[in-house]
């Protein structure tokens, strides 16, 4: 809401924005990132939600309404700019408890021990870039901070990465940087967490796990790559827990999710990047935030018409407040991810299904009936106001028509728009008749993928990596 | 395998680095918006040529923790933080992590909670923020429930903050301990309990002017213009006496039970000796009240000597007569005021309030609004000997604030 108040003020227009109390905090600071640290804002008391009319009314008339006006009238004093170190700087010198202890203290680790991210260390991560080291990125909200081809060897080395995995970080940080991705929307109350998904040969060379325990900790690439992530968004875009980061419950950051790119090529099947354009051996990185999900266990049947019941019954039971994301919120942009283990693959493609076919079975039967799916957007979660039914927003244009061709509030929706919205992986234990589903946070983490670019020599570089 | 003795070993090297470093917090407040005050204070301090003496002012790292390296790192400290301009110029206690933690712990409030925001320079008041300076000034970690206390008191409006901080008038907050909180914190109540000698009293008070000056940036002479201050400003902080009291408590009479501890606050100009009774407060009380008070209005406050208190409840007489009676007697003529500095040369135009006008139409004109406008405290030795007090105060609004002080385990 603050970036709009930001655009608004850019053009010259006074304005207030009207934040919870709680949210005060994270509106101040993500005003800075903003570039206007002064932004007016305006305090609700409490959390709307909770309140009646009546205590709604009160609250606004009593403090916010002053502030609105106060926030209208008066002009924001001026922007004054915040020191920090420079990029390059040495900000400590000890022993590696005085510096893990320094750097947690400051905020700017995860709380387990960081690996010191000294001068020497740092570049023999950039010598797996082609870039230089000041190389821009892109700039991130809600810090604004610049993202460099040095800062994101910096938090690789804290984060115990290997220097020859920087081609991966740099891809990540770019995908991190795309306006697609949304980026910007990390430190939102559902708390979602990213997934790294990653396609290649780059897997077997830098000794990705893509087979049992897939999503693990215990394999230093999925492991460190996946703490790097969420370190470059505490220390270059800036979400910290209590201040821009309001995730009200959040979850601890993913390993990187590898797919078995063997068990691919024998039944034929693309791989994950291949929906994103890319082609098979390409080194690919993809990310999308999901809140949540779950196994699902011993899918049983020998063919995938046993089989598939089952898994469009767990897309369904994953998918709840999620629907927002099909219509709602940014329509169309539930894309959630269903990983299959190598057997379950092997055996659909077997019987002669392609990926594609799988998705569309899926599309066609994972269904709800419409009154739920309007229970979900309207009723429980009040995320669509103003009592419309599904068939008029379609008629609208509000939704798509897939949700417009009846009134029957029984008749039977999708959960996406289209079949291609549901996204299929491979990896995991390749015996185990096993899959899981993770829920999708729409627009709020979009689906961006990104090729890893390798340095030149990078055979030879790889071959004198530690 | 790691044999049983071998597990706590400890890194020698790394127990003697620690030994000689003290990894400090940082006392001064940085706004919502994540500006330091100190860069604003620092354009202030140079306008007003105080850079000789305050040497390093915003020169600091702008992160939440430091390493001071020793051999000396106490005394390094001390010195860096007077050069920043984060100390009242008596050396401070260095707000290390575990000391500051203690403290955090024995407030039982969590550290990023936010209390407001701290006039005039606005800086985030934190728990964590309260609990550096607390350490600074010296208090035990048990004191932290009353700084708390009075770090909200602070806050509310109608404590007026802001004024308080730049007026060119030497005000300052008076704190009030009603409850048996004090004895356990040994905040003495009696002789000599305006200071000096008793810790609660002492680093309690300063704790908070502390909070003051490094998180509202009440810096003397670059943005508190206060004509000469007051040695209030270092500490202004007592308990009432529960025993010698003869009347109800401070606490009951503000609506609280007699179980509550309870931080009163409000603002005093300066502590006005009052050898004597009753009559002799209202003769101070008439002359030592500024028509600068009378034009705001405000709480002022009596502190009554427990041998004074006996005589008047033996004679019957309740607080609230003592009040009434403060009140009645405490006015001057009309003539006095009128020739007092204000009235007569700055504010010959101004609307006086009604009850100063009525004052002057009957040729009396009292201290204060109403005999509720008088804070009664008893505290003192305990001797036959009426060593008494007037606190005349400054400023709008009229103010009195009670806070009740969390209960902890500590």
């Amino acid at each position: 809401m603050l970036r709009a108040s930001a655009a608004v003020e850019a053009a010259g227009i006074p304005s207030s924005s009207l934040v919870c109390d709680g949210f005060l905090g994270q509106g101040a600071t993500t005003a800075v990132g903003l570039g206007l640290p002064n932004l007016p804002m305006a305090a609700v008391p409490g959390h709307v939600d909770t309140q009646t009319d009546n205590e709604l009314r009160d609250n606004l008339t009593s403090v916010t309404l002053r502030a609105v006006i106060e926030n209208l009238t008066a002009a924001p004093p001026a922007a004054v700019m915040i020191p920090e170190p420079g990029p390059q700087d040495v900000v400590m010198d000890g022993s590696f408890e005085e510096i893990n202890r320094f750097f947690y203290e400051n905020g700017w680790s995860d709380g387990l021990p960081i690996v010191p991210p000294s001068r020497e260390k740092v570049e023999r991560f950039l010598a797996f870039t082609d870039l230089p080291a000041e190389h821009e990125i892109g700039k991130m909200a809600p810090d604004n901070r610049q993202a460099t081809v040095w800062n994101v060897a910096v938090n690789g080395v804290m984060a115990g990465c290997r220097p020859q995995y920087m081609p991966v970080l740099v891809a990540l940080a770019e995908a991190m940087c795309d306006p697609g991705y949304g980026v910007e929307h990390s430190g939102n109350t559902p708390g979602a967490e990213t997934l790294i998904t990653i396609n290649g040969p780059i897997i077997k060379e830098l000794e990705f796990n893509y087979e049992q325990g897939a999503l693990r900790d215990g394999f230093q690439a999925n492991t460190a790559i996946g703490r790097w992530w969420r370190l470059y968004l505490r220390n270059v875009a800036g979400f910290l827990p209590h201040q821009t980061d309001k995730g009200t419950f959040g979850n601890t950051w993913r390993v990187v999710l590898a797919e078995n790119e063997d068990v691919l090529a024998k039944i034929g099947w693309p791989p994950h990047a291949a929906d994103f354009g890319h082609g098979r051996g390409d080194n690919v990185v993809t990310i999308s935030r999901f809140t949540g999900g779950d196994v699902i266990a011993s899918v049983f049947g020998q063919k995938p018409e046993d089989m598939l019941p089952y898994l469009a019954d767990a897309l369904i039971s994953q998918t709840g407040w999620q629907l927002i994301f099909t219509v709602g919120m940014a329509d169309g942009s539930y894309n959630p991810l269903l990983v299959l283990s190598p057997i379950l693959a092997e055996t659909m493609a077997k019987a002669g299904w392609s990926k594609d076919d799988v998705r569309q079975w899926l599309f066609e039967n994972a269904r709800i009936p419409a009154r739920k799916f309007e229970q979900y957007i309207v009723e429980y979660t009040n995320f669509y106001s103003g009592g419309r039914s599904m068939f008029e927003l379609a008629q609208l244009g509000k939704a798509n028509e897939l949700y417009g061709t009846s009134q029957d509030p029984d008749r039977l929706v999708p959960l996406v728009c289209n079949p291609m919205d549901i996204q299929i992986a491979v990896s995991g234990d390749p015996g185990r008749t096993n899959a899981q589903v993770f829920s999708h946070n729409g627009i709020l983490g979009f689906p961006t993928a990104r090729a890893i670019r390798l340095p030149n020599d990078w055979q030879n570089k790889l071959a004198g990596a530690e | 395998m790691i044999g049983k003795t071998s597990w706590p070993v400890l890194n020698e090297r790394c127990r003697v680095s620690e030994a000689d470093s003290l990894w400090v917090l940082l006392p001064t407040g940085q706004r919502a918006s994540g500006e330091w005050i100190d860069d604003t204070l620092r354009a202030r301090a140079e306008e007003q040529g105080l850079l000789d003496r305050l040497t390093q002012v915003a020169a600091f790292p702008r992160q939440r923790v430091e390493v001071v390296r020793g051999p000396n790192a106490g005394a390094e400290v001390n010195e860096t933080f007077y050069r920043r301009g984060w100390t009242d110029g008596l050396p401070i206690v260095p707000p290390t992590t575990n000391r500051v933690d203690g403290m955090l712990r024995a407030g039982g409030q969590p550290r990023h909670q936010v209390l407001g925001e701290a006039e005039p320079l606005k800086g985030v008041v934190t728990v964590e923020k309260v609990a550096v300076n607390a350490v600074m000034a010296g208090c035990e970690d048990a004191h932290m429930p009353v700084v708390l206390a009075a770090a909200a008191a602070l806050l509310e409006p109608e404590f007026n903050l802001r004024g308080v901080q730049t007026t060119d008038e030497n005000v300052t907050p008076l704190l009030v301990l009603s409850g048996r909180l004090a004895k356990t914190l040994q905040m003495n109540s009696r002789f000599g309990a305006l200071g000096p000698g008793w810790r609660a009293n002492a680093a309690i008070g300063r704790a908070v002017r502390l909070i003051m000056h490094n998180l509202g940036g009440g810096w003397p002479a670059a943005v508190a213009f206060a004509g000469l201050g007051q040695p209030g400003r270092y500490s202004l902080c007592l308990a009432e006496d529960d025993e010698f009291n003869p009347w109800e408590s401070l606490r009951e009479e503000l609506g609280f039970t007699v179980d509550d501890d309870v931080l009163v606050v409000q603002r005093a100009e300066s502590v006005v000796n009052v050898t004597g009774g009753l009559d002799d407060l209202a003769s101070v009380m008439a002359s030592a009240t500024s028509a600068f008070s009378r034009m705001h209005g405000g709480q002022v406050a009596v502190i009554i000597a427990p041998y004074v208190a006996k005589m008047l409840a033996d004679e019957g007489k309740s607080k609230a007569y003592v009040k009434a009676y403060l009140h009645e007697h405490g006015q001057c003529g009309a003539a006095e005021f009128e020739k007092s500095w204000l009235p007569a040369r700055l504010a010959s135009q101004t609307k006086w309030p009604r009850w100063v006008r009525d004052g002057v139409a009957r040729d009396s004109v009292p201290a204060v609004e109403s005999p509720d406008h008088i804070t009664v405290i008893v505290a003192g030795g305990d001797i036959p000997i009426p060593q008494c007090a007037y606190l005349p105060t400054w400023g709008f609004p009229p103010c009195r604030i009670a806070k009740k002080i969390r209960k902890t385990s500590v």
